[in-house]
């Protein structure tokens, strides 16, 4: 019992560091990517045909390209043209813009799923379209995407690891300097591992929540 | 880079490097594939806690990041005595990955098949062997190809993560040619270019598969 | 001869069939009718043992079907078993019956030529002679999505009949065709009518029901309600809520 608290007063603090840095990165770039995901959306339905191109080939791009080049590229890149920001910043940054595609195609799919009628409807009770967007477009978009928001999201948080490729300390990095620390071969990675299982769990349940909160309506 | 000589060295490193990944992800999505449907075969087993099991597997290996799983064995192979280095390393843990994605992919195949097609089957009292053989194999093949396909993508994805443990491929390659020339944009511009080809490639040989799956009367079934 | 005593079948809580008595003579054509979730598709799930049943037995010639002949008769027989007994019966059901990664002609021998081991060559001979019977001789080497639903039909038809059965269970073969592909598929079972050929059919269709059957049963709450001639059942109903299903299907 002294062993497990003994650990639990040298390690605890690596790894709660390595979770709020793990948490706040997902959480923000989470918010960013379905913030970017919707206007690239926007874009792609109001810009006419180039504007769907440009998202289109936005969108290619991401998908095939590996999200740890687009980490180095903002992480190496970005100071050669003054942007000095902090590798925590360039790997959120690198997340929003990969997720932010795949996003983009989710709500794109619920867009598609939204009945034509409603959108005859509001344009003959006037209204604007910017109204319609944020009236009768977003929140049946938002909704009926919960279920696939929610993977994303979760593909996101697990996305955060590569961010110890760049020294951020969020949990990968944790259990890395841990392992070098100790000399113990593997079992921080197994710690990490059951925190992630926590940390997906977790985003599932909100996910699920959120589902049936809407469903009352 | 400032010589044409340094540009077309830095060229053939990627290339070479793009190879590799290709190499890692094609063995992998090979040794997945057996891996799948034997996850399968336990996944649709009569036996309760055999699928129980499946089911944690399967969660436990989704729920964690591909890179954490590859330092574990990474680090967890010398320390067990078994000195394979970080090719067989990557290339067990991509396997273990895509195994679980594969066997996710097939099992929403065999969901897919209408019922009547596994009634009609029965119906005609075929033995096990060429029930197999003939009718399921054939079908899930069929109805689990796009999401197949996907996979392979994120299979050549994946295996950037590998060059974190200092596995040689295009990704590692394009960092050893930054540290020393600093022509970040080129580099990781090209590196991209060559999983887009990649990645691009498969998805598109995928299309043609399932086109001329379809001439042969998979997809529109009328009725 | 077909014998069905007393089946019985739930599923979970909800009895479908409470207790089915059918008798079936050699080359008799019955044919089933009722409310949806009066149980006739159950029923021709059980006696195809596509579905398993709670209680009760059904005989072919004499011979117990699908559950040992142990003391209970609780316990199903091995698969190996139940594979011979299926191929007794063709079974043609609603839609999707055909392989889609086969041509017709493989659809067509694929029971024989892999459950009864017919050699390939007397196979194929099998399959082209059927296939013409129901006039797709020119369709052999097509695929299923070639075909119209009326064309794949006939063709699940013609495979039933490739293996020999001693009885052929119908699943409301027509009920998801488009009109005018029907008459096809009804045109093929008439010609059926003069074989020694067992059918059990389930159908909406009345009108078609009353030209080939024998004997037509009603189906109402999981049991035979009534069963008699076409014109007996049809034209003269007894049971009242077999009359209130008939002028409803007018």
């Amino acid at each position: 019992m002294m062993k497990f608290w003994t650990w639990v007063r040298t390690y605890g603090p690596g790894y709660v560091e390595g979770l709020e840095w793990t948490a706040l990165v997902a959480l923000a770039a989470s918010a960013g990517a379905i913030v970017w995901g919707g206007a690239l959306l926007g874009v792609r339905l109001g810009a006419g045909r180039w504007g769907a191109r440009a998202v289109d080939a936005y969108v290619q791009l991401f998908r095939n390209t590996p999200v740890l080049v687009s980490i180095y590229l903002i992480y190496f890149g970005f100071p050669l043209v003054g942007l000095a920001w902090p590798a925590v910043v360039c790997g959120g940054f690198a997340l929003v813009l990969q997720n932010g595609a795949y996003i983009s195609e989710i709500l794109r799919g619920s867009y598609q799923a939204i009945d034509r009628v409603q959108f005859d409807a509001a344009k003959s009770i006037g209204l604007s379209a910017w109204h319609t967007f944020r009236k009768v477009t977003l929140p049946q978009v938002l909704v009926y995407s919960i279920p696939a928001l929610g993977n994303q999201v979760v593909l996101l948080l697990k996305d955060t690891s590569l961010l110890s490729a760049v020294a951020v300390t969020e949990l990968t990095m944790q259990a890395k300097l841990l392992t070098e620390q100790t000399g113990a071969a593997y079992e921080a990675f197994i710690v990490v591992a059951v925190l992630y299982l926590t940390l997906v769990a977790a985003s599932e349940i909100v996910f699920r929540v959120a589902e049936r909160a809407v469903r009352w309506r | 880079m400032t010589t044409w000589s340094a540009w077309q060295n830095a060229l053939a490193l990627l290339a070479q490097g793009a190879l590799v990944s290709l190499w890692l992800a094609a063995a992998s999505i090979a040794a997945g594939t057996v891996v799948a449907v034997v996850l399968v075969a336990v996944g649709l087993s009569r036996i309760g806690l055999l699928r129980q099991a499946y089911r944690v597997y399967i969660w436990v290996v989704r729920g964690t990041p591909v890179l954490v799983q590859a330092l574990l064995v990474f680090y967890a192979l010398p320390a067990l005595d078994l000195h394979a280095g970080p090719y067989i390393a990557g290339v067990i843990v991509l396997t273990m990955y895509l195994g679980v994605l594969f066997a996710e992919v097939f099992r929403g195949g065999v969901l897919a098949i209408p019922q009547t097609q596994w009634d009609s089957a029965k119906s005609l009292g075929l033995p096990p062997a060429a029930l197999l053989r003939r009718v399921v194999a054939p079908l899930v093949g069929r109805y689990s190809l796009p999401a197949y396909i996907n996979v392979c993508v994120m299979a050549v994805k994946a295996s950037s993560v590998l060059s974190i443990i200092s596995v040689w491929e295009l990704t590692f390659a394009a960092r050893q040619i930054i540290e020393r020339t600093l022509a970040v944009f080129s580099v990781l511009g090209l590196a991209a270019a060559f999983y887009f080809l990649m990645c691009f490639g498969i998805d598109r040989l995928g299309r043609w598969a399932e086109g001329r799956l379809a001439l042969r009367g998979f997809a529109g079934e009328r009725g | 001869m077909m014998e069905i005593r007393g089946l019985r079948k739930s599923f979970g809580d909800t009895p479908i069939l409470r207790g089915i008595d059918l008798h079936v003579a050699d080359g008799e054509v019955v044919t089933l009718i009722g409310r949806s979730g009066s149980g006739k598709t159950t029923l021709l799930r059980c006696i195809n043992f596509l579905e398993s049943y709670d209680l009760g037995e059904i005989r072919l010639d004499g011979t117990r079907l699908w559950y040992g002949d142990d003391a209970g008769g609780r316990l199903p027989l091995p698969e190996s078993r139940t594979r011979r007994m299926r191929q007794q019966m063709g079974v043609v059901f609603q839609q999707y019956n055909l392989f889609p990664h086969m041509t017709v002609l493989e659809n067509v021998c694929l029971g024989p030529r892999f459950s009864q081991d017919v050699p390939r060559e007397e196979a194929e001979e099998r399959g082209r002679t059927l296939l013409r019977r129901v006039g797709l001789e020119d369709k052999i080497d097509a695929y299923p999505a070639r075909l119209s639903g009326g064309q794949q039909q006939r063709v699940a038809i013609a495979r039933a009949l490739a293996m020999r059965p001693k009885v052929l269970l119908l699943d409301e073969i027509t009920s998801a065709l488009d009109p005018e592909l029907v008459g096809e598929v009804e045109d093929v079972i008439r010609s059926l009518l003069a074989e020694p050929i067992m059918m059990i059919v389930v159908t909406h269709a009345l009108g078609f029901a009353r030209e080939i059957s024998h004997r037509i049963a009603y189906l109402s709450e999981g049991r035979v309600a009534e069963i008699g001639p076409p014109g007996a059942v049809l034209d003269a109903p007894r049971d009242p809520t077999l009359k209130d299903f008939l002028r409803r299907m007018r």
